[in-house]
């Protein structure tokens, strides 16, 4: 019994010193590729497309005006009011993105086509004759093209399929068109009854009142989703202007405007740009472009 | 290392776009209309001035309130403005002061202005702020027309009781020391015309008086019934040249002397306008104005109002020329004082109406032209252009 039972432990810690190696192996290529899938997802090239819309908002620094007060003249009425975020613009976005570590570095060439908007209004009164009156409304709408080229990081919230992230950067825009449309619109009081009235709207090239170029700041956030081997995106971003977008040389040199008393206030641009595309990535494991990232 | 330099390069463009207003630009070129928002204010310049501290003083007339009517007669305004062509001041004279006359005389750092009271001309000196600080009555009725003579003034006065044009030297004390008259005719003929330009109920006569390149002195009035060019040496008792229009319907719309008896000129007949950039006139004998020829400018209104400048813009002597054009606009044409060719036009205004009152050289080598628009289609308001000198020689080819 007692050699059956010395036999048996032989048996048993001969296989015990048989397996131990081969566990041991496997454990080990385990942690090697997980090590290795890990280093490959540490960072990943991403290039693709994105498109969606802005709104802007014109902030002026200094205000100008052909039309120039005199000594009973109310500075208001010169002033011009801007309406902010209510006009819808588009912009189309290539994305390329390197992701290390959990932080992403962005360069997004986009082509965005903004609108804003001004108006005034001038009243003219008559003291002799009481209730002899005009009233015009001018309402300006600005749409300008730019091709904005921004250095952007991304910070991952989270690393799940669903990746929410909040982003930061600097933008350099180029202009590369501008047009100006002023409908005027007015109330004749003067003329023996109410007389509303309406021009025809001047719509004139307005390349030359804008600067070729301005920067600004931008930061927002948005989320990655991860579908398949491509991954969607969703991103909101508040982009600060922060430089002069008039060309201070060229103020007054549209005589069509001018005629009209219109001169472009020195300020500044702020757009509210959403946008949503697909990302593709750059760098797969092995073959059938699996990225593992997923 | 490069990385820096890159960055640093980068933020330097960046930066670099920063564009911010610069005020030697600003006062370079710019474009203003002077608004008030009484609806029955009317406000028509008749020149404007540049001033020592780079500002610019507007000489103008003002269509009297029915409270303040003491005649039928416009009153007079001036404007002061900063270099940026801002609106400084005001000043609407005692309504027993009206109708003032073109140009805005400066001697010795000091500007002068003619006008009326009670008929009677009045010599009023005003400071850089548009300030009145001496009135002067000269004597003589219906001022028309003045020029500096060195340090003295040029005055053509209308005399209506004797029908005669006046043509006297004045000093800037208000005396004057020298004058000789001119019949316009015995009869009523002119009087209408005369009338209507003073009431700026018509059309205005192009009045003028100045001094030639051969040293007589001129006068664009009327003499004989007729509007003409008239030279004298302000001591012969008849004229020693006379260049005749055609009653009020022809003549020279303005003349800038050149050198002898040569000028650069633009003359009217029956509505047509034609330009003379260097036209020798008789000066000592009877001609005709019409005779002259000249360049044919239809574009430009009847009997359209000009105004010459001679400024030198890119090293070349030019003789500029405004006017108003059919379309409302101020015409700027541009001619080669040295062979009188066509070099260049520059228009300016659009949308409403513009029409010009003068232009002058500035010390920054640009032009100001002033004028009254209609803002909104109907209120008569004054506007200035500033243009700078790169704008002005943008406008010329062959450069």
């Amino acid at each position: 019994m007692i050699r059956t039972s010395t036999l048996l432990l032989a048996v048993l810690l001969s296989f015990q010193l048989y397996a131990q190696p081969k566990q041991r192996k496997q454990k080990f290529n385990n942690q090697n590729t997980a090590n290795k899938q890990g280093a490959f997802l540490e960072k990943q090239w991403w290039i693709g497309l994105k498109g969606g819309v802005n709104l802007t908002e014109a902030t002026p620094q200094q205000r100008y005006s052909v039309l120039t007060a005199t000594s009973n003249y109310p500075a208001s009425q010169l002033q011009k009011k801007y309406t902010a975020f209510n006009k819808t613009g588009s912009q189309a976005t290539l994305e390329v993105t390197f992701y290390f570590k959990g932080f992403s570095f962005s360069f997004q060439p986009t082509y965005r086509h903004s609108r804003f908007t001004y108006s005034n209004q001038f009243e003219w009164t008559d003291t002799e004759t009481v209730g002899n009156h005009l009233l015009l409304n001018y309402k300006q709408e600005n749409i300008i093209d730019y091709a904005d080229l921004p250095f952007i990081v991304k910070y991952d919230l989270t690393k799940t399929k669903l990746r929410p992230y909040v982003h930061a950067g600097i933008f350099y825009s180029v202009l590369l068109n501008a047009t100006k449309s002023v409908n005027i619109e007015g109330t004749d009081f003067a003329s023996g009854g109410t007389n509303q009235f309406s021009n025809e709207a001047l719509i004139v090239g307005a390349t030359d009142l804008y600067n070729k170029s301005y920067w600004g700041l931008l930061a927002g956030g948005g989320a990655d989703y991860n579908l398949g081997n491509v991954r969607l995106v969703l991103d909101i971003s508040y982009q600060r202007g922060m430089s002069n977008v008039t060309n201070t040389s060229n103020r007054f040199s549209n005589d069509r405007l001018s005629g009209i008393g219109d001169a472009m206030d020195d300020m500044k641009i702020n757009n509210i740009v959403i946008s949503f595309g697909c990302l593709f990535p750059m760098r797969f494991l092995g073959t059938g472009f699996k990225t593992l990232d997923r | 290392m490069k990385y820096i330099i890159t960055f640093l390069g980068l933020t330097g463009i960046m930066f670099g776009c920063a564009n911010d207003p610069d005020p030697v630009a600003e006062k370079s070129q710019f474009v203003r209309i002077y608004d008030n928002t009484r609806f029955n204010a009317s406000y028509y310049p008749i020149d404007v001035h540049q001033t020592s501290d780079g500002g610019f003083l507007v000489l103008g007339v003002r269509k009297l309130r029915t409270e303040e009517l003491s005649s039928d007669f416009p009153g007079v305004y001036i404007m002061k403005t900063d270099a940026f062509g801002n609106f400084v001041s005001e000043n609407l004279l005692d309504n027993t002061l009206v109708a003032p006359i073109a140009p805005i005389l400066e001697v010795s750092g000091k500007y002068y202005f003619f006008c009326m009271k009670n008929l009677q001309t009045q010599l009023l000196e005003v400071d850089a702020s548009g300030t009145i600080v001496n009135t002067m009555s000269t004597g003589g009725t219906y001022p028309s027309a003045a020029a500096v003579d060195g340090s003295n003034l040029l005055l053509l006065n209308y005399d209506f009781v004797n029908k005669q044009s006046v043509i006297s030297i004045v000093g800037t004390n208000g005396n004057a020391q020298k004058s000789k008259a001119f019949t316009i005719g015995p009869n009523n003929d002119v009087d209408e015309p005369i009338y209507q330009h003073f009431l700026r109920i018509g059309k205005q006569i192009p009045f003028q008086v100045g001094k030639s390149g051969s040293g007589k002195y001129y006068f664009n009035g009327f003499y004989n019934y007729t509007l003409s060019l008239v030279f004298t040496d302000l001591a012969a008792t008849n004229p020693l040249g006379v260049s005749n229009g055609q009653q009020e319907k022809g003549g020279f719309s303005q003349v800038l002397p050149l050198e002898g008896d040569a000028f650069a000129a633009a003359r009217f007949n029956f509505g047509d306008n034609y330009i003379l950039p260097n036209v020798t006139i008789n000066t000592s004998a009877v001609s005709s104005v019409d005779k002259l020829g000249g360049n044919n400018f239809p574009e430009l209104v009847d009997d359209a109002p000009i105004r010459i400048v001679q400024a030198t813009i890119a090293g070349r002597q030019v003789l500029i020329y405004a006017s108003n054009t059919r379309s409302r606009q101020i015409a700027l044409f541009f001619y080669d004082k040295i062979t009188s060719a066509f070099i260049g036009s520059h228009y300016l205004g659009f949308s409403n109406p513009f029409e010009v009152t003068n232009l002058i050289s500035t010390t920054d080598g640009g032009l100001a032209v002033c004028g009254t628009t209609y803002v909104a289609g109907r209120f008569p308001r004054i506007c200035l252009f500033k243009l700078s000198q790169q704008t002005v020689s943008a406008s010329l080819h062959n450069k």
